[in-house]
């Protein structure tokens, strides 16, 4: 899936690839270290690295919104999920029949969900209303007040 | 409770955070729709996550059992919230495995109460608490750990397995009081001692009308009278030799427990005194009381070190009955113990030593200087056990894997030979 992931901008992009093809190998290079590792840095680095890649394709590409964008931020998650799933602690444990089926259905429902949300997000990009500074500020401070309630809600408790 | 972020959290917040900026500042809306997914989840996932409200109970099938046996656990856990995986480590202490899988993986709805059994199997001896359980439940999205620690122990007594004697060692000296051993004196009994002339006052029933016949006048029989013994286990606990997961120690209270079952069996007083860096000890009684406060001593033996001078005169007078056999069961280590049975013998003690051989757990080393000091050592030993034997105490080396009544048979054939001398 991360192949693909690194793949798809150089198979759409019809300019130098060297750039491209740098990211896409460093993310897909970073995953595996990362899983082989068991290192979780190296995984968040290497999806970083791939989203990278598609940062630099949107900004040498066309201005039109790519239609294509909910099918790479469920691909991106599935990845990510994947990914942090491989990492979790081996523990030779006794598991319930079902257990590994109902966590892959839970994946797999949040990654729709996921594409779902980017769909919302590019339509509503799509929408005639006009930028300006104001729109500019608001989304900065909309995007820090995510993170900081993301943060808020992630504070941790020690005992 | 404790509740920790999994590293999942921390880079799906760096992702999120990295898409949203570099949507703002390549101005590319795109790039915050691949971001978005990871937001939401997160916040989702946050919010989703409670914690875990979890407790149970634990019941053990029975609080005591013999060595080599297995022990049922049953455990109800009970959750006020719903846990979506759920990792439960039964911490047993060492000595005791888990016959059922262990560590488990299972969901728990909430207000759901789920029973659980586990087969235990008691491999070692001891004084054990049993029922420390390790949770770890994980939120549906796998954002957060919650780990929780349950202490629901029990007690559970794992007692020796002992070995069928067929014959115990007989002391020199019995008590007044009935019982299966045969004193050398004679008296009203059962068992046949030796045959006299007549005399007026025996009863009828005691000729013996075949000796009578033969003599041409009467004979009697006489008998031995079935006495009691004291017996006291001396173990030594100042120093033990270990080596592939079993000691000197475990075989001296193997051997313990065997002669404390077999003896009371026998209708003997049986005693108990551990020598050592604590000292413990039990007064000399009978019947099953006495059977397990002996058995749950015996689960206390440990090895303290110690570096203070002990002797026996540090013992209560009662604890060492006089005219008792003195079963000494020691690895012949530390000088203290081997100075302690010397003085038991120079009391007048009964005294017969079973070595436990700490031979088998210190082998020697490859070097040739190695095999030297293990030689001397060894010569060291046999030394030792000549400086009983000049003393009149039958001292038996007693190796892994042999049966006891193999080395109760040294003592005897010992006996056999050697006269008793008192001053």
């Amino acid at each position: 899936m991360a192949a693909w992931l690194a793949a798809s901008p150089l198979v759409r992009d019809s300019g130098d690839h060297g750039l491209l093809l740098l990211l896409g190998l460093g993310g897909v290079l970073a995953l595996c270290v990362g899983l082989a590792a068991r290192w979780s840095a190296a995984l968040a680095f290497g999806v970083g690295l791939l989203g990278a890649e598609q940062a630099v394709w949107l900004a040498r590409g066309p201005d039109a919104l790519d239609p294509w964008t909910p099918l790479y931020a469920g691909a991106f998650l599935l990845v990510a999920e994947l990914a942090w799933w491989s990492l979790e602690q081996r523990v030779p444990a006794w598991a319930e029949r079902g257990m590994a089926l109902r966590r892959l259905v839970t994946v797999l429902f949040a990654c729709t969900g996921g594409c779902v949300i980017a769909a919302l997000v590019v339509i509503a990009a799509g929408l005639p209303i006009h930028g300006g500074f104001g729109l500019e500020l608001a989304g900065v401070l909309a995007a820090t007040a995510a993170l900081a309630v993301v943060a808020a809600v992630a504070r941790t408790h020690v005992r | 409770m404790t509740r920790a972020a999994t590293p999942k959290l921390g880079a799906y917040a760096a992702l999120a955070g990295a898409g949203l900026l570099a949507a703002l500042i390549l101005g590319r809306p795109e790039l915050a729709a691949l971001a978005a997914p990871f937001a939401t989840l997160l916040v989702v996932g946050l919010s989703l996550a409670e914690t875990p409200g979890l407790s149970g109970v634990l019941e053990l099938d029975t609080d005591r059992q013999v060595q080599g046996e297995s022990v049922e656990l049953e455990l109800e856990l009970r959750s006020e919230t719903p846990v979506a995986r759920l990792e439960l480590l039964l911490d047993l202490p060492e000595g005791l495995v888990a016959e059922t899988p262990n560590p488990q993986l299972l969901r728990l709805h909430a207000g759901e109460r789920r029973e659980l059994q586990h087969v235990i199997r008691c491999e070692r001896w001891g004084a054990h608490l049993v029922g420390e359980l390790v949770l770890r439940a994980h939120d549906p999205l796998g954002l957060l750990i919650f780990e929780q620690t349950l202490d629901l122990r029990q007690p559970l007594k794992v007692y020796p397995r002992g070995e069928t004697l067929q014959k115990l060692l007989r002391p020199l000296e019995t008590q007044a009081f009935a019982g299966n051993q045969l004193p050398r004196t004679h008296g009203e009994g059962i068992e046949f001692a030796d045959l006299r002339p007549f005399v007026p006052g025996d009863r009828v029933r005691r000729v013996n009308w075949r000796a009578t016949a033969r003599r041409g006048e009467p004979w009697v029989n006489e008998t031995h009278p079935e006495r009691n013994a004291d017996v006291v286990i001396f173990l030594d606990t100042f120093a033990e030799a270990r080596g592939r997961g079993e000691s000197t120690l475990d075989h001296a209270v193997h051997a313990a427990a065997t002669l404390a079952v077999h003896y009371m069996r026998e209708k003997d007083r049986v005693g108990l005194v551990a020598f050592g860096g604590v000292l413990n000890w039990l007064t000399a009684s009978s019947g099953i009381g006495q059977l397990y406060r002996v058995l749950d001593s015996l689960l206390d033996a440990e090895i303290f070190l110690s570096y203070a001078w002990k002797g026996v005169d540090l013992l209560p007078m009662r604890t060492l009955p006089p005219q008792s056999l003195v079963l000494a069961l020691t690895p012949l280590l530390d000088e203290r113990s081997v100075r302690a049975l010397l003085d038991l013998r120079a009391r007048g003690f009964d005294l017969a030593v079973i070595e436990i051989s700490p031979v088998p757990f210190a082998p020697p080393g490859e070097q040739e200087l190695d095999d030297l000091a293990h030689r001397l050592w060894l010569l060291r030993r046999d030394a030792l056990r000549s400086r009983y034997l000049r003393l009149g105490v039958p001292v038996v080396e007693w190796r892994e894997g042999e049966p006891l009544q193999a080395a109760l048979e040294e003592v005897r054939t010992f006996r056999r030979h050697a006269r008793v001398t008192r001053a």
